[in-house]
């Protein structure tokens, strides 16, 4: 590669990576939008829902369009609107708005990201090559994400997430445009027709099976984190920093196995593998989610480009198999979502009502005095009713404690044993979600093994 | 161009079942599976007393024998009745969410409170010649004295003790056993 095609390269992967980021990187500011913008569970969801659903029903098309018009000035135009939609985003005072903004903004990032799959070959040098550059961006975006996501919230606001994006998207247009001006200049609409193979089932089959995985994963994981274990947006991002930081590192691994079958059934196991891990979390201790972190990273990392690789090879035009696998994974991430948020949100209910009742009845069995006894399971049960379905903390319930010294003790181990009741209850409401998301890991096998072999 | 490859597609695939296991066994181990909210309890079912030594651990049972009968009584839990009981406006919430009116309320936790002075007397725990008066004084308390009870059982049951007045000293010297109060 030469010293020229350099700063393309990394535009044409900075572009991949900022529109694949977008799927996830709302995940911990959801609660904030939630809050802020005064409306349901379900309602917030669609704000990552809208946007991955236009992406896998956009992505095919807009390659197609790439092809047409040409990639340079698709890449162009695409990071254009996506950096608009982004502005509006950032703007948006009502869901509605937010929500049509995101659609507008996968449309552009899918123009961006099927182009930016034409123009790499040239600039790498070839399309093996090219596959790889743009499935390993997409794979760090993707990862990189919610914990990008969670330091802007805490930082700033959940709308620098969409801000910070404008300037960047920006960016990765300046080298790409000179392309554009190119195609403009000699009129190279259609590059030549040499179609080679239909897409590839087997393989983007599984990449919305292990997508759906993933993207659980990084979602249930973060609410788990927020909603469950408390902790702020910020110290979420950094706990979830562990799986992009573990993808990333293994990054080399995929180099020592040529096989890519076998890279992405060892992706898939690892994935699922990490999953039941946090589905059987036997503390709410945030150093017991960092092994299962490092195995769902480590397994992102391998199948996802094990997996675009597999879709892409031998196959041409690169756009449109591109689109296809963006497509399937973005259809994956809908899927996941749709199909465990009906689920967690009905256990997280249970677990808040089996929790008022289980601290109730702790809160009675102990021995401090019954007055004492009666106010406190009511403060506490006001407690648990509050702050919208999160899982508070109980301490404020137990504040002023008393003076007597035998009394204090007995409240304070009160109060310790509460909180752990509470907080391995909250930790267990989703364990069935992890499980069924590790399923949809292991059931990403069955479409690997009958996809085609091919060595690196 | 073909990568050059150092590991087995096989190698790759056990190590990775392999982490897999060993990171799910691990968590089972040290019991990833054994979380079970505390369950709560049929009031209806007797919830033997656990030998009271001091006054405030009499109370203490007193107070959940008498939940647990006017619990029964209204076919909620006891936790339930317990958080409605601690302030008016849980009460109120507690009775328009029921559909319970005051006396019958009212009636449930008299009943609950003479189980309470039943499950004393059978654990040993209060005199017969204490528990017939306490009976009595019990069968017709207002709701708000009733409810009051359940709150202070201590302060309830030392007042009882003194209502005796100087015949409970006497009494405590004659009975052979635990006396009005353990």
């Amino acid at each position: 590669m030469g010293t020229s095609a350099r700063p393309r390269v990394a535009a044409l992967a900075l572009a991949v990576g900022v529109v694949l980021a977008d799927s996830s990187i709302v995940v911990l500011a959801l609660p904030e939008i939630y809050r802020q913008l005064d409306t349901s569970v379900a309602g917030v969801t669609w704000v990552l829902i809208s946007f991955n659903l236009v992406m896998a029903l956009a992505a095919v098309p807009a390659a197609l369009v790439a092809r047409r018009v040409g990639p340079g000035r698709a890449a162009s135009v695409g990071l254009a609107v996506f950096a608009g939609a982004g502005l509006a985003c950032g703007l948006a005072d009502q869901l509605s708005t937010l929500i049509a903004a995101r659609c507008v903004q996968a449309v552009g990032g899918a123009l961006a990201v099927t182009a930016a799959l034409e123009l790499l070959p040239a600039t790498v040098g070839s399309e093996r090559r090219a596959a790889t550059v743009w499935a390993a961006a997409g794979a760090t975006g993707a990862a990189l994400g919610p914990a990008v996501g969670g330091l802007l919230t805490e930082l700033v606001s959940w709308q620098s997430i969409f801000l910070v994006q404008v300037p960047v998207a920006l960016a990765a247009a300046v080298p790409i445009l000179a392309v554009a001006k190119h195609e403009a200049a000699t009129g190279v609409i259609e590059p030549e027709l040499r179609e080679t193979g239909r897409p590839h089932l087997w393989a983007n089959l599984a990449l919305a099976m292990v997508s759906a995985s993933i993207a659980a994963a990084l979602f249930l994981l973060v609410l788990l984190l927020i909603e469950g274990w408390r902790l702020s947006p910020i110290e979420a991002a950094l706990v979830v920093s562990v799986m992009p930081l573990a993808a990333i590192l293994s990054g080399k691994l995929a180099d020592l196995v040529p096989d890519s079958r076998a890279r992405a059934a060892a992706g898939a196991i690892l994935v699922s593998g990490g999953l039941a891990g946090l589905a059987f979390l036997p503390k709410a201790t945030i150093a017991l989610t960092i092994p299962p972190q490092i195995l769902v990273g480590i397994g992102l990392a391998l199948v996802l480009s094990a997996l675009t690789e597999t879709a892409l090879g031998g196959r041409a035009p690169q756009a449109i198999h591109g689109g296809w696998t963006i497509s399937s994974r973005h259809a994956g991430v809908v899927i996941g979502l749709l199909i465990l948020t009906p689920i967690f949100t009905s256990d997280i209910n249970q677990q808040r009502h089996d929790a008022i009742d289980a601290g109730t009845a702790v809160i009675l069995d102990s021995p401090v005095s019954p007055l004492l006894k009666l106010d406190l399971a009511e403060k506490v049960s006001q407690q648990l009713e509050s702050e919208r379905g999160k899982v508070p903390t109980i301490e404020p319930a137990f504040e002023p404690k008393p003076s007597d010294p035998v009394e204090r003790a007995e409240v304070e181990q009160l109060q310790g044993e509460l909180q752990d009741q509470l907080d391995r209850g909250a930790t267990h409401a989703f364990s069935t979600s992890f499980l069924l998301a590790a399923l949809l890991g292991l059931i990403a096998l069955f479409p690997i093994a009958l996809a085609r072999r091919v060595d690196l | 161009m073909r990568r050059e490859g150092r590991l087995s597609g096989t190698a790759l695939i056990v190590a990775s079942v392999l982490a897999s296991l060993l990171l799910v066994g691990a968590y089972l181990a040290a019991g990833g599976s054994s979380y079970e909210p505390k369950q709560v309890q049929d009031p209806c079912d007797p919830r033997p007393w656990s030998d009271p030594q001091t006054l405030g651990q009499i109370a203490n049972q007193f107070t959940i024998s008498a939940l647990d009968g006017a619990a029964c009584k209204l076919g909620v839990s006891r936790e339930t009745l317990a958080r409605a009981l601690a302030t008016p406006e849980a009460r109120e919430r507690f009775t328009e969410r029921y559909d319970i009116d005051d006396e019958k309320l009212a009636r449930a936790v008299r009943a609950g409170l003479l189980r309470a002075v039943d499950d004393a007397e059978e654990a040993g725990a209060l005199s017969p010649l204490l528990a017939l008066p306490l009976r009595r004084a019990l069968e017709e308390i207002p709701l708000e004295q009733a409810i009051e009870i359940i709150n202070d059982a201590q302060g309830f049951l030392s007042d009882a003790e003194g209502f005796l007045g100087p015949a409970s000293d006497l009494l405590e010297q004659l009975l052979p056993g635990p006396g009005l109060f353990r």
